[in-house]
């Protein structure tokens, strides 16, 4: 591979304005908040411990921050942020009771969704669908980065 | 009514010819209904609508937006319909196909002059843009709470449909509790993919430190960089001929359009669904 190394602690800029896809956008606001904070977890703790919790924890921070135009972003990183030494509970696998009720099981189910959707309590079921599909698209993003990343290093 | 009103409403591009054929022979009786109802009506429907000239002399329908009664019967539910048929103005919002009921004051009343409708018109034009057009279908309640009710659920459809394309394996089931599954699913294993992968970087973690200069060069694609500062990172620049994977994938996304029927569509991530599936 050649590479040529132009300087080391250079900043680059380009002459012309580069139009960018969201996804592009994303995922690079996504690696360059997630990589920093890694290198930063790494030099701190030294090789000790390095939990898991603390790595998901930069994990959604860098979601966060990387979705800010999304209500379910601010919301993430609202409760990340004023939760940072608590340890994250685990909401993603709730297992709940299904009535067999025909009207209430679509309720039961988009109340599950709200659940979910970081933030979806607080939004009425027109704004939660909407959210969710951002968010499902900005997971899928999150996960192709995290793979390349975990990927790259083994 | 006589047929001369009814002339005149032709003229005005208010009723279609056949209808004139209807009215001539027997639909006469189901006019005369209406009229007979909504005569009955009119003095509530003043109270809505105070600066309205009130004589209404066989003339049919005066509907107002959502302050209406309710109107039973099914036929004449479809007169008025046709009745108020007007031709088209650019500013109604919400229009859809089958979906359009009369909001504005209109009168179809022949027997006053045109500078009485001139007058109703304009004042009317200010009313109709406060009000969401949505016609009744036959046989369905034209109350204010089922309307909203159903402009509600169509606005949930419609973001369903949406939710439909994104998710995999949404095609293959319907009904809304079943999509919901699925998406409920989907969402569920998307965020315990997510927790397992950042359970692996935990692992690999320490020997990251040697590769997270490689690593911080290959996030930055040489062929786009952006405008702004990347931070204090240590940056190596890419040889334009190396490709990276992470910018393999990035180019496989398009454009985004905001103004599109389904925002979410342009926002591919054809590689990332292909790697699971859930069915």
């Amino acid at each position: 591979m050649e590479r040529q190394i132009i300087s080391k602690k250079k900043q680059v800029f380009s002459v012309e304005p580069t139009k960018l896809s969201p996804s592009e956008v994303f995922t690079r606001k996504y690696t360059s908040h997630l990589v920093p904070a890694l290198k930063k977890l790494n030099m701190d703790k030294n090789s000790s411990q390095i939990n898991q919790v603390t790595v998901k924890h930069e994990v959604d921070m860098a979601l966060a921050l990387s979705a800010q135009e999304f209500a379910w972003g601010r919301f993430l990183l609202q409760k990340l942020s004023s939760a940072d030494s608590k340890s994250s509970s685990s909401n993603q696998t709730q297992i709940l009771e299904r009535s067999n009720d025909e009207d209430g099981e679509i309720e039961e189910k988009m109340k599950e969704l709200q659940e979910l959707l970081p933030g979806g309590k607080e939004m009425n079921v027109e704004e939660m669908l909407s959210e969710i599909g951002n968010y499902i698209k900005y997971l899928e993003l999150q996960t192709s980065a995290l793979k390349t990343i975990v990927q790259d290093t083994t | 009514m006589d047929l001369t009103g009814l002339r005149w409403l032709q003229q005005q591009q208010m009723v279609p010819p056949e209808f004139l054929q209807m009215l001539g022979s027997d639909g006469r009786e189901e006019l005369r209904r209406v009229e007979n109802y909504l005569g009955h009506n009119l003095d509530v429907l003043q109270s809505f609508r105070p600066g309205y000239d009130t004589t209404i002399d066989g003339c049919i329908s005066r509907t107002s937006s959502f302050q209406m009664e309710p109107v039973k019967n099914n036929e004449e539910n479809r007169v008025i319909a046709l009745l108020n048929k007007r031709k088209p103005e650019g500013k109604t919002e919400k229009r859809e196909k089958k979906k359009k009921i009369k909001a504005e004051d209109e009168t179809e009343s022949s027997m006053k002059g045109k500078s009485n409708m001139s007058n109703r018109e304009t004042s009317s034009d200010i009313q109709k843009q406060d009000y969401i057009h949505v016609r009744a279908r036959r046989g369905e309640a034209t109350d204010r709470h089922s309307l909203a009710e159903r402009a509600r659920r169509e606005k949930i459809s419609k973001k369903m449909k949406c939710l439909q394309e994104i998710v995999p394996g949404c095609n293959k089931v319907t009904g809304k509790a079943g999509m919901l599954d699925e998406i409920i699913n989907y969402v569920q294993s998307l965020q315990q993919q997510v927790v397992f992968l950042s359970m692996k970087l935990s692992f690999i973690n320490p020997e990251l430190e040697f590769h997270i200069n490689e690593l911080s060069s290959m996030m930055v694609d040489s062929r786009s960089f952006p405008l702004h500062q990347q931070g204090s990172l240590d940056y190596s620049v890419i040889n334009s001929n190396q490709t990276t994977s992470l910018g393999a994938k990035m180019e496989t996304s398009s454009s985004w359009d905001v103004h599109s029927h389904c925002p979410y569509n342009n926002l591919r991530t054809d590689s990332v669904s292909s790697l699971f599936s859930l069915k």
